[in-house]
């Protein structure tokens, strides 16, 4: 079986659900105390939110959530709850229960590297990049990217197999971006780690 | 979480700022190679550098992959020579040397530094062997350095040992005149010798490191040059102190990157991990200059009246920045001005802006000493023995090291151009004021006293 029919599998296979927790994905156009709202709203249902990840982008207010509940929860109660916060139609709120198996475990097992492409902005680029990184099972963990028109430059947190041979993904990737004009390395995070963390170099390297 | 700024700040020094790390050296104790026949000696020698170096070059080469992060030189350094050639001769000296030679360009290896004896108090006969051997080893071998350290605090100046390296130097730059004098390249002659310096031509394994120990080397001037850039361009009007905190922030970062590798690098190898020298040590590259940064700070003509603060100022920022980095850092830290390795510096000797006389005021405040400067092949050797006996005097009153290493270009006299090539560069032969003025004192010879500040039990 390929590596792309395996991940087709990995996703379609049935998840048993955390009847307690759930998943809210919230998009709406950024203005100030939206964190407050949809925190207000998760609180007044005696929700606990234990994820949250938020940023904007292209003035654009993204959240996901996830948040624990005493008792059972029905998901559309919640995206209701949330809903209110907002005029009609204002935000795009979805809701689901939580699978038990997502957060236990890594989508990959590996260590962790960041990657980064700079050069012409080319609509290619992405799909190029993520398509060779989903054929060697490498995960994106981060994704961010900074438009300089005519120049565009994409930062990536990955996380590489730990079998794999880092010097030949490097080789293949610079290779693949180079057929496309553009510059990139891929470098264990550590080397960012180390510039930019105040901490004992040994536990970096102990992790 | 890293901060995507973080990261392109960090991909902007090892890409656009020339960061590396600039020597991973593998330290290696030889003391048990000793045996009763020199030829068994070398063979202990060449199996002991090959069971525990072999791996050395490939290891430092996946690691640098792995971050992204050039490691340019990969180098051992053995415990001092002289310890193998006591009751020894010249001819055992050079098999030895040859043997070093053999060792290091079978691991890969460039530079193997250990040719070394410590003789600030005195000489043994093994020590003298190796010093007059120097000639010989240096003109017939490529990879060997050494390294002679004839003063420190507590014990004061060998003069004596210190006329007799001049004369040495002078002959190993003869031996080595058809590369224009390029052996006397390969020898340092220190105060106050680091056991630990990572650093060609003058690591060695001091007497108390661990058996096998990797010593890590960063530079960086060209990071720390485009930080004061960049600060004095977003603030022109940028103090002094607001200069130095930018210098010690980089210094930081370059400092943790240097122990990440050596670390790993030590880890990989089964080995101790010694100690990182933050040193900005520049190369003939426009950008990777230190005398760059004190042009960038606002030092225009390099030799300048402030150029000695403009240097006090650049090393203690350095120190300070990386002695927050790490518990590991050692060596000789601070700011290296070798006049051929830095082409700012180069060009102002050139210019007659900066003098041998101003290199060794600002070695007062930095971290080694006249390094790589070209002086007429016809200096005297008492001219030679001054110079030196002057850093050692800088270095043994200050309680630092200091070095000198001079290159006495045969056929060469003042403003004459000389090129060495690759990461040695090139320069122009400077002039040494009054070279024949202090032959009555240099021939007195003895021993200049300890200072009362090497009394300190």
């Amino acid at each position: 079986m390929t590596q792309d029919a395996q991940n087709r599998n990995a996703f379609s296979m049935p998840e048993p659900i955390d009847g307690r927790r759930c998943v809210i994905t919230v998009v709406v156009g950024d203005r100030v105390g939206i964190l407050r709202d949809v925190a207000s709203a998760v609180a007044d249902q005696d929700g606990v939110i234990d994820g949250i990840s938020q940023t904007v982008v292209g003035g654009y207010f993204t959240a996901t959530l996830t948040a624990a509940f005493p008792g059972a929860v029905a998901p559309e109660e919640i995206r209701a709850a949330v809903a209110a916060a907002f005029g009609p139609g204002e935000a795009f709120i979805a809701v689901r229960p939580h699978a038990r198996a997502a957060g236990d475990a890594p989508p990959v097992a590996g260590a962790r590297y960041v990657i980064t492409i700079a050069g012409p902005n080319r609509p290619t680029v992405l799909k190029a990049v993520t398509t060779y990184l989903a054929r060697r099972g490498i995960n994106i963990e981060d994704w961010n990217v900074m438009f300089d028109e005519p120049y565009v430059t994409h930062v990536g947190e990955i996380t590489v197999p730990r079998h794999m041979d880092i010097k030949q993904v490097q080789d293949e990737f610079h290779h693949l971006m180079m057929q496309l004009g553009m510059t990139t390395c891929i470098q264990h995070e550590n080397i960012f780690r180390a510039t930019n963390e105040v901490g004992p170099i040994t536990s970096l390297l102990k992790g | 979480m890293l901060r995507t700024s973080d990261i392109l700040s960090t991909v902007r020094m090892l890409q656009e700022e020339h960061l590396d790390v600039r020597t991973v050296t593998l330290g290696v104790n030889v003391a048990e190679c000793a045996r009763g026949e020199m030829a068994e000696t070398c063979r202990a020698v060449e199996g002991k550098i090959g069971a525990r170096a072999g791996n050395l070059v490939r290891v430092c080469d996946e690691v640098a992959g792995r971050y992204g992060l050039p490691v340019v030189n990969k180098r051992l350094a053995l415990s001092a020579a002289s310890q193998l050639l006591e009751g020894r001769g010249a001819r055992d000296a050079l098999l030895l040397a040859r043997a070093m030679d053999a060792s290091a360009a079978a691991v890969r290896v460039d530079l193997i530094g250990g040719f070394t004896a410590l003789v600030h108090k005195g000489m043994t006969p093994g020590e003298q062997t190796l010093i007059n051997a120097l000639p010989v080893v240096l003109g017939r071998t490529e990879r060997v350095c050494a390294s002679i350290n004839v003063a420190d605090t507590r014990s004061g100046i060998n003069a004596d040992a210190v006329r007799l390296v001049a004369q040495k130097i002078l002959q190993t730059a003869e031996a080595t005149a058809d590369k224009n004098g390029f052996g006397a390249a390969k020898l340092v002659v220190f105060a106050n010798i680091p056991e630990d310096n990572p650093f060609m031509a003058g690591a060695f394994l001091g007497p108390g490191a661990p058996e096998c120990v990797i010593n890590v080397g960063v530079s960086g001037p060209g990071v720390v040059k485009r930080a004061v850039e960049r600060l004095t361009k977003a603030r022109p009007d940028a103090s002094l102190d607001e200069i130095a905190e930018e210098i010690k922030h980089t210094a930081y970062r370059v400092t943790r990157t240097g122990e990440l590798i050596g670390r790993e690098v030590a880890a990989r190898l089964g080995v101790a991990f010694g100690v990182v020298d933050l040193s900005l040590a520049p190369t003939p590259l426009i950008g990777d200059s230190v005398g760059e940064i004190y042009q960038a700070m606002g030092i225009e003509e390099l030799g300048a009246p402030g150029t000695t603060a403009a240097v006090a100022l650049l090393n203690d920022a350095v120190k300070k920045g990386g002695a927050f980095a790490s518990s590991s850092v050692g060596g000789l830290s601070g700011a290296f001005i070798p006049v051929t390795e830095d082409h700012a510096l180069a060009e102002a000797v050139a210019a007659g802006t900066l003098s041998i006389e101003k290199l060794e005021a600002m070695t007062a405040v930095c971290s080694i000493g006249i390094d790589m400067v070209l002086v007429p092949g016809g200096t005297p050797a008492t001219a030679v023995a001054g110079i030196i006996l002057d850093e050692a005097a800088i270095g043994v009153m200050n309680g630092k090291t200091t070095g000198v290493r001079l290159i006495p270009v045969p056929g060469k006299d003042v403003g004459d151009r000389v090129d060495f090539g690759g990461l040695f560069g090139g320069g122009t032969v400077a002039r040494v004021n009054c070279p024949r003025g202090s032959a009555a004192f240099v021939n007195r010879g003895g021993h200049i006293p300890a200072p009362l500040r090497g009394l300190t039990n």
